[in-house]
């Protein structure tokens, strides 16, 4: 490890000044706006109404997400189901990913709906759109993706030896269930159901079209602060209530870390056969990922047809209005240019953050510092962090830029780039910097020459979440975009008004269409650097 | 000559190294050697520079250098786990210093040690293609490259297997007679310290137990622990190998 030197102490402090003035002073002014005012907004009986339909419907949806996922990994890990059925679990299941959450909302009114094309196919409305079940079903496909990656992962670090030792011990099958896959993944679970209520209690985009009359408080906050005239003080207000349960939600999460089982070997044996096992298992999966990906089937046949869906003849004149009007392409531009800005600012500041962190001899206090920065940015919501930027740089230059957008969004998205350069960097040989030294590098040329490109593929998975959620996102920016700054996911906000679905449906498209560009250049990236260390 | 005098560290509160004293001859090995959390590892980075001590002086050759930084001693070594930096090939952690450095060593000088430790065959491989001894010999070759002068060896021989094991010790001897470099091996194992090092420095609980040649440590203990932990383990193996082969194989 490095010992401490000027030029670490130097990005250290410029770090700290970017969290100070990006994270800590915005949130302190918005706390101070909402203390007025929270009192009487907590008797307001249409507020009360909003947290009470908040936290009920995120709930539900966060229990159904979390048994959902927690099946379609079971298939992946523990049944003996056929390759491709795997692949397509674990490509079809993040589809969702891609897209904006506010288009989750159109596609099952297009779906769902009266006129929908699953109620066409099916015969008949399944269910009312509006209210509680549509939310209920945007949020369930919006957060399982999450749920599913995380305890897929934590199935990775369980010792499978055990699933033989309890069968040689005689334990029945609940027995050995409960045992060798509830115990070890207990801590997961819990963390998946509180991640899951998180994102549905914060997330702005699918109650923006479905809510009907089942008021919500992420809508609730909007029509505060955007309607005819901005209410800061309720606004910030809200905002607080809104961060409560988050600020809840992660200390349960830092709790629940004591349940996660360590194993000091992770070791794979045989999985015993069993065809009704792995036949219902492959069933249910394959259905699940059908209906994820069926729901949003329709954004890819709306915008090609005359008049859907009354007239389904093809057509393509959507298309060329679009692209002819010249807004698709300014907004597009606009939405490449923040979301590339800020991956590459992004990457740059949670990798060395990171690498201060992990691969520096700083006190404690100073490391322990940016874990913090971390925490905070993972439990301040999207909106509420839009909201806090909107109140402190109003009467600044910043307002209405995309420098503001980018920083927003660098902040927003730190926790998850940052966490991973940690795990990577602390996973180098900590004598690099050292033996680097002893053959006369500076710190920082070692960092090049050494742990960047034993990082790189990392780098790269970075880069690609910044892009991707940057592309997505919604709730951070909505307060943010001025007229010259609109992006794809604001544009389609913009565009609900006018109920222009064809438009929503084909900027979805082109979102979905970068965002899977850019994963597999991601994964081409990285195949490409492997087979170069390979060649080497 | 590499001097210690009465070398003191703390570690939250623990006092790992009590009083160390020693002198070192240019051109010498000696190995430490101790138990786990003796202190060895700490004087080895003391001596390196990489852990600042609490209290007192390391003269090299007439100057006091505790206070030079670890990078302008001129002293370097190899890890434990070799470090060796698995984006280089093989050639590229040999060179990696003369980078920084190309005046440091000629082309013929950078040949001459490739072929001393027989790495040719192996230059373009990658690190995860060599073996533990094919590892330690690239981890010498980048360290010899930078001509140090005083060479570190942490735990050398702890990764390696019987055969690999005693063509390396070999290899360390003929290095130090050879470029004429003093060496100073970490080491927990009793027969490798003492069959390796022209001189022994036997630690215990951050104090030196003893300090002399490989001969006097066998004859002459100088106290309980190291009759107990070091003759006594020596004996034991000597006496399994007489058991196996009988004496006068032995």
């Amino acid at each position: 490890m490095h010992n401490k030197k000027l030029e670490i102490k130097i990005i250290f402090t410029v770090i700290a000044l970017f969290f100070m003035v990006f994270l800590f002073a915005p949130l302190v002014v918005l706390l101070r706006n909402s203390l007025s005012s929270i009192i009487p907004l907590i008797h307001n009986k249409e507020i009360y109404t909003a947290t009470q339909n908040s936290i009920q419907v995120s709930l539900v949806a966060a229990l159904i997400t979390t048994i959902l996922a927690f099946i379609l990994a079971y298939a992946v890990n523990c049944t003996n189901i056929l390759k491709p059925i795997n692949a397509i679990i674990k490509v079809g299941i993040s589809v969702p990913m891609l897209l904006p959450t506010i288009t989750y909302g159109f596609v099952i009114i297009y779906s769902f709906g009266k006129q929908g094309l699953l109620t066409k196919i099916l015969g008949r409305q399944m269910f009312d759109i509006y209210g509680f079940n549509g939310l209920l079903l945007g949020y369930i496909i919006y957060t399982v993706p999450f749920a599913f990656l995380l305890i897929n992962n934590s199935f990775g670090y369980i010792d499978k030896k055990f699933m033989v030792v309890s069968k040689l011990m005689g334990d029945n099958f609940l027995r050995s269930f409960i045992n060798t896959i509830i115990h070890p993944l207990i801590g997961t679970l819990g963390g998946a159901f509180v991640l899951t209520f998180m994102l549905s209690f914060t997330d702005f985009g699918i109650p923006t079209s479905l809510q009907g009359t089942y008021n919500v408080l992420s809508t609730m906050l909007y029509q505060v602060m955007l309607g005819s005239i901005p209410n800061f003080n309720s606004g910030s207000a809200i905002a607080l209530i809104m961060l409560v349960p988050s600020i809840i939600g992660i200390v349960f999460l830092n709790y629940l870390e004591k349940f996660n089982f360590h194993y000091d070997k992770f070791s794979k044996t045989e999985i015993v056969k069993n065809k009704f096992r792995d036949i219902s298992f492959a069933s249910i999966s394959i259905l699940t990922i059908i209906a994820i990906v069926s729901v949003f089937l329709v954004m890819f046949i709306a915008p090609f047809v005359v008049n859907y869906p009354y007239d389904m003849r093809f057509t393509t004149k959507f298309i060329f209005q679009m692209f002819t009007t010249g807004q698709i392409k300014e907004v597009y531009v606009n939405s490449l240019y923040v979301a590339i800005i800020s991956s590459v600012l992004g990457v740059v500041i949670s990798y060395v953050s990171a690498l201060i962190n992990v691969r520096t001899n700083l006190s404690k206090r100073v490391t322990k510092s940016i874990d913090v920065f971390s925490m905070i940015t993972n439990s301040v919501p999207g909106m509420v962090l839009g909201l806090a930027y909107l109140m402190f740089f109003n009467n600044s230059d910043l307002k209405e830029t995309f420098t503001i957008i980018i920083i927003c969004n660098i902040i927003h998205l730190f926790t998850t780039p940052y966490l991973m350069a940690k795990n990577s960097l602390s996973k180098i040989n900590p004598a690099f910097e050292t033996t680097g030294e002893l053959m006369g590098d500076t710190w920082i040329k070692t960092i090049i020459r050494v742990i960047i490109p034993n990082s790189i593929s990392t780098i790269i998975e970075m880069f690609g979440y910044y892009f991707i959620n940057s592309m997505v996102t919604i709730s951070a920016i909505i307060f943010l975009v001025g007229a010259t700054t609109s992006v794809i996911t604001s544009k389609i906000q913009e565009l609900q008004h006018f109920e222009d679905y064809n438009q929503i449906f084909i900027l979805s498209i082109i979102v979905f269409l970068t965002n899977i560009i850019i994963k597999i250049c991601c994964e081409l990236a990285n195949k490409k650097i492997q087979s170069n260390r390979e060649r080497l | 000559m590499l001097e210690l005098k009465n070398i003191k560290k703390t570690f939250g509160g623990r006092l790992v190294l009590d009083g160390i004293s020693l002198q070192i001859e240019e051109g010498e090995i000696v190995s430490m050697l101790g138990l786990s959390g003796s202190g060895k590892t700490t004087l080895l980075n003391i001596i390196l520079g990489l852990v600042p001590m609490d209290s007192g002086s390391i003269i090299y050759n007439g100057t006091d250098i505790s206070k030079v930084p670890m990078k302008k001693r001129g002293f370097n070594i190899v890890f434990q786990d070799y470090a060796l930096f698995p984006n280089l090939n093989a050639y590229k952690n040999i060179v990696y210093g003369l980078k920084n450095k190309p005046d440091l060593l000629s082309k013929e000088e950078l040949e001459d040690i490739i072929d001393f430790l027989e790495l040719r065959p192996h230059l373009s491989k990658k690190i995860e293609q060599l073996s533990g001894g094919q590892k330690q010999r690239v981890a010498l070759a980048r360290t010899l490259v930078t001509k140090p002068k005083i060479l570190l060896l942490d735990e050398p021989l702890s990764a390696l297997d019987g055969v690999i094991k005693e063509t390396i010790k070999d290899r360390i001897k003929a290095i130090t007679k050879k470029y004429n470099i003093t060496t100073i091996i970490v080491t927990h194992d009793p027969e490798e310290a003492l069959t390796i090092s022209h001189k022994v420095l036997i630690i215990d609980k951050g104090i030196i137990s003893q300090y002399g040649t490989p001969k006097e440590v066998i004859n002459k203990p100088s106290n309980s622990f190291v009759e107990e932990f070091i003759v006594h383990q020596l004996q034991i193996k000597r006496d399994n190998i007489y058991n196996l082969f009988g004496e006068c194989y032995a």
